[in-house]
């Protein structure tokens, strides 16, 4: 068996990160303005390398880094965003849901300087974080699938193993680990065996999705030959990933689905473009291969029960004692740099736009990163911090990119500068979540819109945000938004409350605080007032008209 | 009656006359002035389309490829070519009658009378002199000058998928990419950058069709982008959400989306947002393809049309291909599952297949003719290989690819032509043996693109269009 220190499972491709203090002491030397701030985190991490920073220290750091950017670019970026926008972005990014009119006049209210760290606490350790935690990762990771799909999730329990992970803020590590070996020892933790049990012994399937969800890598087109720009992307790799899952098999136990492995097989070869062919061996990216004895070609493999171990857990499958998967896991995956780099990049991605490597999922050298040191230190940042989520998301929301307005100035091009806030498209669910918000006041994540959105507003997270012409469609003629808008009649939602009231100009401004969570504008109230005129017997027809022309509207479509 | 406040028009009041198309109604003008907005173009723009302004916008930033690649992924419902392409556009078009599943050429175009392998049906004159057909195909005959017929196929795949792969992309399968199919190249090259008509339509009514129907579940536009993949229609398969929601009359409807638009215009000027343009730019596209719904419908289509193309699916869409191409759309494929593979009662079957095939053929041609587009519409019938001169145990025939037949009429093609012949039996090619790349590149040149261009994918060889500088067949073109 091999074992090789730690160093060599870096690829060639990733830099190795470097320690924090003299990152800060560069930075303390050539930010003049910044001193005094980092002369003081720079004590503290000379003091005591090996401790964490509070969130807001820590996003002050990871300013610095977006700041020297736009130095040596030249270039100012926006201005801080209001209070008003903050407050809609903050909501959406970590609850998955616009704020209600009296959550953001509360947050408008708030006098306290350090207003913006206690609301992105409170979000952070709120259900609704969970909830929109749970699917935005359930769709990285599993894909948008049909709506049985979406039962089987939650009936083997992979979606409540998906909301334990955020709502204990489990260490990402512990949770990668526990989805690649799926055999659960909890039976709290058994939905973790979905990301393998879905995907049905499908092993080049299975390889094509643990890359990008855990390792930040696509290896698609190493299927038939070696990467044919990111040199590091062996056809090997993608055949020795296969290799390490294709002695899986999805089995029924009296334990619920679980996922057997055999002790032997699996053994084959693959052919290039040219037609030579290799085996498949154990390895994956520049790791070196894992050793296991390899059959001749007319070898028969006796599959005895002296190759197996039985489940420590009753009524599980047997366990192979050469096992694949926990191989990949203990030699592999455990504390590769990729693992961390990955989930950093996807994260910062979603909060921020654009990955600091973009596409996300394509961490390779072709894609390089635009604030290198910055992904360094965001990656051993997690990693110190025992891959601490939640601390994650809070110090990037608190740092300065986060903040900017999202309107561009001039000669403001570079979306790779984080110079302005970058909009995001919503997620089916965070669309449907706040249009429920939006129209009734409050919402259901089991509400059918959600259901009906997803299965074709489907992208989350794309490269580049292109709005399809079904999508389009759908928000127009679908009867899934239509009926929804018609259906909220009772009389504490929107359009029964907007009726109730006594002049346009009235129904014009509850309407742009609930649904753009800001005031109109005089000529933007004048159009609505204008709409509604002179169909004082149809008010609640017109009403419906306008709430659907403002949740079709691209301002409610993005995170701005 | 329309009446303007401020800056968007919506109708006035719940009595207001339906005199005005939902096209006015629509157009919400914005004034400059009184939002202090970047101008929108609205009146550099002929056709009223949008994608000039956006193609426009797009080319003066140089950002052209990059960016009109991005909005013309509309899941593959439209294909916008880039602007360079634009002044190669001949105006060409393209039917093709997939017979899919596999014809017998015996019992259409290659008929071996009183042979051992003839069958039971005769052969009948032409009215090419010394040129027979098939007796199942009267109608064809009265108008074989106006045919291209090609006796003397051979390709290599014997069986469904791979023939289906050959046949509708032009050559086997070369990893890693994949070939676009016939459609998608010809959608790409020849497509109308203006028009709100799908470029690349199948209509299709099957679900299933064995190797058929795995076929349809893969990669159609292949390194062109899904953007070049077809829409689909006919039978169940429409385009989701294409029509408005009966709960909102045409003039609520149009006011409605006038307001959204106002909405989503500021934000994409006040932000001057990329993505918003896109969002803004999807919208537009919906208004026109919402305007060629009644293209899918058949009911729209004139009674006696219906009648005189005849009953079934595969008629009806023949029917609907030639009102989409009159209305727009550069290539349609017409299919119906895979109902040619006869491996059993192959004569009974072909009786009830082949005068529909032929009754279709001669409609479609002579429509096409009598609209004054034949010379610009290319008709291709055919299947992915022949069938057996021998019969099977069931009295079907089997996958025969060594000696096969298609027929083409209209655009770039010489009517009145046979080429190649087989033997007695109908068991070799004796003359002009002719494989798929030679025929694709006929079929490319027929409609002016060029056949061998080259794709060049990064670390790869290079691929073309037509591989091995297969020519194409001078004698079948004009």
């Amino acid at each position: 068996m091999f074992i090789r220190p730690i160093s060599c499972l870096i690829p060639d491709f990733v830099s190795v990160p470097t320690p924090n203090f003299k990152i800060v002491l560069v930075r303390a030397v050539v930010l003049g303005t910044f001193c005094t701030v980092f002369c003081t985190v720079f004590v503290t991490m000379v003091c005591a390398a090996d401790e964490l920073l509070p969130p807001a220290d820590n996003a002050a750091q990871i300013s610095g880094f977006l700041q020297d950017k736009w130095e040596a670019a030249e270039m100012q970026p926006a201005a801080a965003s209001s209070d008003r926008t903050f407050v809609r972005r903050a909501y959406l990014d970590l609850v998955g849901r616009i704020p209600t009119v009296g959550e953001a006049s509360n947050y408008l209210a708030d006098g306290r300087s350090d207003k913006r760290e206690q609301l992105v606490r409170v979000l952070l350790h709120s259900e609704d974080y969970v909830q929109h935690f749970a699917d935005t990762f359930d769709t990285l990771l599993m894909g948008r699938g049909s709506s049985k799909d979406y039962d089987e999730r939650i009936k083997h329990q992979w979606r409540a193993y998906l909301e334990r992970v955020f709502r204990d803020n489990r260490p990402w590590n512990e949770v990668v680990n526990e989805i690649l070996l799926a055999r659960p020892e909890k039976q709290e933790d058994r939905g973790a065996v979905w990301f393998l049990f879905e995907r049905q012994d499908k092993y080049q399937q299975i390889a094509e999705a643990v890359a990008p969800a855990f390792f930040g890598v696509r290896i698609e087109c190493a299927q038939c030959h070696d990467h044919m720009m990111a040199a590091e992307i062996e056809q090997a790799h993608y055949w020795g990933l296969t290799a390490f899952f294709n002695r899986s098999k999805n089995v029924h136990t009296k334990n619920g689905p679980r996922v057997s492995e055999s002790a032997i097989g699996g053994f084959s070869d693959f052919a290039n473009l040219e037609g030579d062919s290799s085996p498949n061996v154990l390895t994956f990216l520049s790791a070196m291969q894992i050793e296991e004895a390899r059959p001749k070609p007319d070898e028969k493999q006796d599959d005895s029960d002296d190759l197996y171990d039985t489940a420590s857990v009753e009524h599980d499958p047997r366990v192979p004692r050469f096992s694949r998967r926990e191989k990949f896991v203990s030699e592999i995956a455990e504390d590769h740099p990729l693992i961390a780099r990955a989930f950093v990049n996807r994260v910062w991605a979603m909060l921020l736009g654009r990955g600091i490597v973009h596409p996300f999922d394509e961490m390779d050298s072709v894609h390089t990163p635009s604030h290198p040191e910055l992904l360094d230190y965001l990656a051993e940042d997690f990693r110190k911090s025992n891959y601490d989520i939640r601390r994650l998301v809070n110090s990037i929301v608190l740092c300065r990119s986060y903040g900017l307005q999202s309107n561009r100035s001039d000669g403001m091009d570079d979306e790779s500068l984080f110079a302005w806030g970058l909009e995001r498209q919503l997620t089916a669910e965070q669309f449907a979540r706040s249009a429920q918000l939006a129209v009734r006041g409050k919402f259901q994540n089991d509400e059918p819109l959600i259901g009906k959105v997803r299965q074709t507003l489907t992208a989350v997270l794309p490269d580049e945000s292109v709005t399809t012409i079904k999508d389009a469609l759908f928000l127009t003629n679908n009867k899934a938004l239509n009926d929804f808008i018609k259906g909220s009649n009772l009389p504490d939602h929107l359009i029964p409350r907007l009726v109730a009231f006594d002049s346009n100009s009235q129904r014009a401004e509850l309407l742009f605080e609930t649904v753009f969570c800001r005031s109109a504008t005089s000529a933007e109230s004048g159009a609505v007032e204008v709409y509604l005129q002179g169909h004082d017997d149809t008010l609640t027809q017109r009403l419906q008209q306008v709430v659907w022309a403002m949740l079709t509207s691209a301002e409610f479509r993005f995170n701005h | 009656m329309l009446f303007e406040v401020g800056q968007v028009e919506f109708s006035n009041g719940p009595d207001r006359t339906s005199a005005e198309t939902p096209s006015q109604k629509s157009q919400g003008q914005i004034h400059v002035a009184d939002f202090n907005m970047q101008p929108t173009n609205q009146n550099s723009s002929d056709c009223g389309s949008p994608e000039h302004d956006l193609h426009r916008r797009l080319f003066l930033q140089g950002t052209m490829a990059a960016g009109a690649a991005s909005v013309a992924s509309f899941s593959g419902l439209f294909s916008i070519p880039a602007i360079a392409e634009e002044t190669k556009r001949q105006g060409k078009k393209c039917i093709l009658l997939w017979l899919c599943g596999a014809p017998s050429q015996f019992e259409t175009w290659d008929p071996k009378p009183g042979t051992a392998t003839g069958g039971p049906f005769g052969a009948i004159d032409t009215s090419i002199a010394g040129v027979q057909i098939s007796s199942l195909m009267p109608q064809c005959a009265t108008m074989m000058d106006k045919l291209a017929v090609i006796r003397s196929m051979k390709t290599e795949p014997t069986e469904h998928f791979q023939g289906i792969d050959v046949l509708t992309r032009g050559d086997a399968p070369r990893p890693p990419f994949t070939r676009p199919l016939l459609g998608s190249v010809v959608a790409e090259q020849l497509g109308q950058l203006d028009s709100p008509v799908p470029q690349f339509i199948l209509l299709d009514p099957c679900p299933e069709g064995n190797e058929f129907k795995q076929f349809k579940a893969g990669n159609w536009a292949g390194w062109l982008g899904a953007e070049y993949g077809p829409v689909r229609a006919g039978g169940e398969y429409s385009i989701p959400d294409i029509l408005k929601p009966d709960t909102i009359s045409e003039t609520d409807h149009a006011d409605r989306e006038a307001l959204r638009k106002f909405f989503s215009r500021k934000f994409e000027n006040d932000q001057r947002s990329k993505s918003a343009a896109s969002y803004n730019a999807a919208f537009e596209r919906v208004n026109g393809l919402m305007s060629c719904a009644p293209l899918f419908d058949l009911n729209e289509l004139p009674a006696d049309d219906r009648r005189r193309y005849g009953g079934g699916a595969f008629s009806q869409h023949a029917l609907q291909a030639r009102h989409l191409i009159e209305n727009g759309s550069t290539f349609v494929m017409v299919a119906n599952g895979m109902p040619w593979d006869n491996h059993v009662f192959q004569h009974e079957m072909h009786q009830m297949l082949v005068p529909e095939l032929d009754n279709v053929l001669f409609q479609l041609v002579h429509d096409l003719e009598d609209r004054g587009l034949l010379d610009d519409t290319l008709v291709i019938a055919m299947g992915e290989f022949g069938r057996t001169p021998w019969l099977n145990e069931a009295r079907g025939r089997d996958h025969y690819s060594k000696a096969w037949s298609l027929a083409m009429a209209g655009a770039g093609i010489k009517g009145g032509v046979v080429y190649g012949a087989t033997d007695e039996y109908g068991r070799e090619v004796v003359d002009g043996e002719l494989e798929n790349r030679r025929l694709f590149a006929t079929i490319f040149s027929a409609l002016g693109i060029e056949p061998h261009e080259e794709y060049d994918l990064p670390g790869l060889p290079t691929f073309y269009r037509v591989e091995d500088d297969a020519q194409p067949v001078s004698e079948i073109l004009v």
